[in-house]
């Protein structure tokens, strides 16, 4: 039952392109923004290391925060609760989020290395790993959050009010690994703490994202 | 619950704080000989309280006399008191000692206090400022204990659908960011007087707290502004209660143990308190400590109790009041 909503999902995605569209041109915006904020500094590792996720974590938050918001709109939320079940929309919800905000951080890094020659990565693997953790953790934060947000009023600017402070612990962790990676290649002991800490926030909040949002979405 | 609204546990609740608070300010602050013989080699001027018991009288003259002195560590040595000060033998005194380096006598300089009841010990570096563990670490013990007490209300709640509980859990919730406001506010002061700044942004649980404060503040925010009956909003709301406690304990006890700060109980050192009772701090210190937690959290399910009489008669003289 998960892949006809996300295939539901993708298939609007692709007719309209909002959600990559704007997400692209706020990917530009921003690092056009630093970059005349800072025309030829030299960026050290941990400064780069926060432009580049907070880049992403507002990135994802505004190709996301329209996921449940448009059902609303567009009064189509009814016949998706009549149709599938309350997990399958959560994980069908979840999957898509998660395949829109990896190519938003997989773009992410495709602009910042071509715009920042500051922007070096020496570990990979370890790169790679810290991005797919830190894009979980934040797709199932986003997407139960807006689930929830779509049933205020205020609905635009509540999202990033309500998930960023949740996603605190893991932008704390993801930027400090990203650092170390940024500064050495042989890093995998540096970040141990950090990436069990990805790996146990991710675990706990999505397994509690999915018991609870029965309680969001059910009438 | 009925208990605390009893007016003879209130007012014996009251004088058990009010005493605990008294001599949490009053107690004097005393360290020991080598407290002082410390400070004296390194160059510091100002003196330390040490807290002395003169055991035995060596000599007597006109103006001083000579006695075997042990400090609150056992620490013997001999000490030069001025007759002035009227002290006689098996007298425990607390005052200020000054320490010629080389030396192995000590001279008492003044005398502050004779025979206290109690002494807190001398916490290197922070001195008369080590008083306020005694309020600072029951503050943001009880904040811990109201999110958590609020976020096992909403787990009620959704099981239940009694908005009973979600009262409760509000109630909880609002004053545990009030007690964490306190917890930050003394911390802050006590930062600026001993670390030289109120805020330190490398300082991993300043900047956990606060992210504490914005996600309960984002939880009242979201209160206020969800627009549906009262099921669906107390629904929608313990929901994110509960979403936000799950971050509680990485704020609160994993990163700052895997990051590097001033504040104890970072890096692989344990916390003040910790449950395996293993603590650094002296007994008759820690035994305040937990009697100050126990009084704040009294007066915890105390306000929650009245919040949540304020809130049931609101609801019932003004139906509609949002």
């Amino acid at each position: 039952m998960i892949s006809p909503v996300l295939r539901k999902e993708l298939r609007i995605e692709l007719r309209s392109r909002y959600g990559t569209s704007a997400v692209v041109m706020f990917l530009l915006v921003t690092v056009v923004t630093i970059a005349f904020a800072a025309p030829g500094e030299l960026i050290p590792p941990p400064l780069m290391s926060a432009f580049f996720w907070i880049t992403v974590f507002f990135g994802t938050m505004t190709g996301l925060s329209r996921s449940f918001v448009s059902e609303e709109e567009r009064g189509t939320a009814l016949l998706l609760r009549l149709y599938a079940k309350p997990e399958s929309v959560f994980w069908g919800k979840f999957i898509y989020n998660l395949l829109l905000s990896l190519s938003l951080a997989f773009t992410a890094v495709i602009i910042f290395a071509f715009f920042f020659e500051d922007f070096v990565v020496r570990d990979y693997a370890m790169f790679s790993l810290q991005l797919l953790l830190g894009i979980v953790g934040t797709a199932g934060i986003v997407t139960i959050l807006s689930a929830l947000v779509a049933r205020a009023s205020q609905k635009g600017a509540l999202l990033p009010v309500l998930a960023m402070p949740v996603l605190f612990p893991l932008v704390i962790a993801v930027t400090d690994a990203t650092t170390i990676t940024m500064e050495n290649a042989s890093s995998w002991v540096a970040v141990r703490g950090d990436i069990l800490v990805l790996f146990s926030f991710d675990v706990a909040l999505i397994l509690i994202s999915y018991v609870l949002f029965n309680f969001i979405w059910r009438d | 619950m009925k208990i605390i609204r009893n007016p003879i546990v209130l007012i014996v609740f009251a004088l058990c704080f009010g005493t605990s608070i008294f001599l949490s300010f009053s107690t004097p602050v005393a360290g020991g000989f080598r407290d002082t013989a410390m400070l004296m080699m390194l160059g510091v001027t100002s003196q330390t309280p040490v807290a002395l018991t003169l055991e035995q009288k060596i000599s007597d003259s006109a103006s001083i006399s000579t006695y075997r002195a042990k400090d609150r560590f056992d620490l013997e040595r001999t000490l030069h008191v001025s007759n002035n000060f009227a002290l006689q033998s098996g007298m425990t005194v607390v005052g200020e000692c000054s320490f010629a380096p080389g030396d192995s006598s000590f001279t008492l300089i003044n005398v502050q206090r004779v025979n206290p009841a109690m002494i807190f010990p001398l916490i290197q570096g922070l001195g008369e400022l080590g008083r306020n563990i005694l309020f600072h670490v029951p503050m943001s013990f009880i904040a811990f204990i109201a999110f958590l007490v609020g976020t096992f209300y909403s787990i009620i709640f959704l099981r239940k659908g009694n908005l009973k509980y979600d009262l409760h859990a509000r109630a909880a919730s609002s004053l545990g960011l009030m007690f964490t406001t306190l917890a930050t506010v003394t911390g802050s002061i006590w930062a600026r007087f001993s670390w030289g700044k109120f805020w330190d942004w490398d300082e991993p649980r300043e900047t956990s707290i606060l992210v504490l404060l914005l996600i309960y503040v984002a939880y009242f925010l979201l209160r206020s502004l969800l627009e549906d009956t009262e099921e669906k909003k107390a629904r929608l709301a313990a929901v994110y209660n509960i979403i936000a406690f799950a971050t509680v304990p990485f704020l609160m006890f994993v990163l700052p143990r895997i990051t590097r700060s001033l504040h104890p109980g970072s890096g692989s050192e344990a916390p003040v308190i910790n449950l395996s009772g293993k603590t650094h701090i002296d007994p008759s210190f820690s035994m305040f400590l937990w009697i100050n937690v126990v009084c704040f959290a009294i007066l915890f399910f105390i306000l929650k109790d009245i919040y949540i009489r304020i809130e049931t008669i609101r609801q019932q003289r003004e139906p509609n009041y949002d």
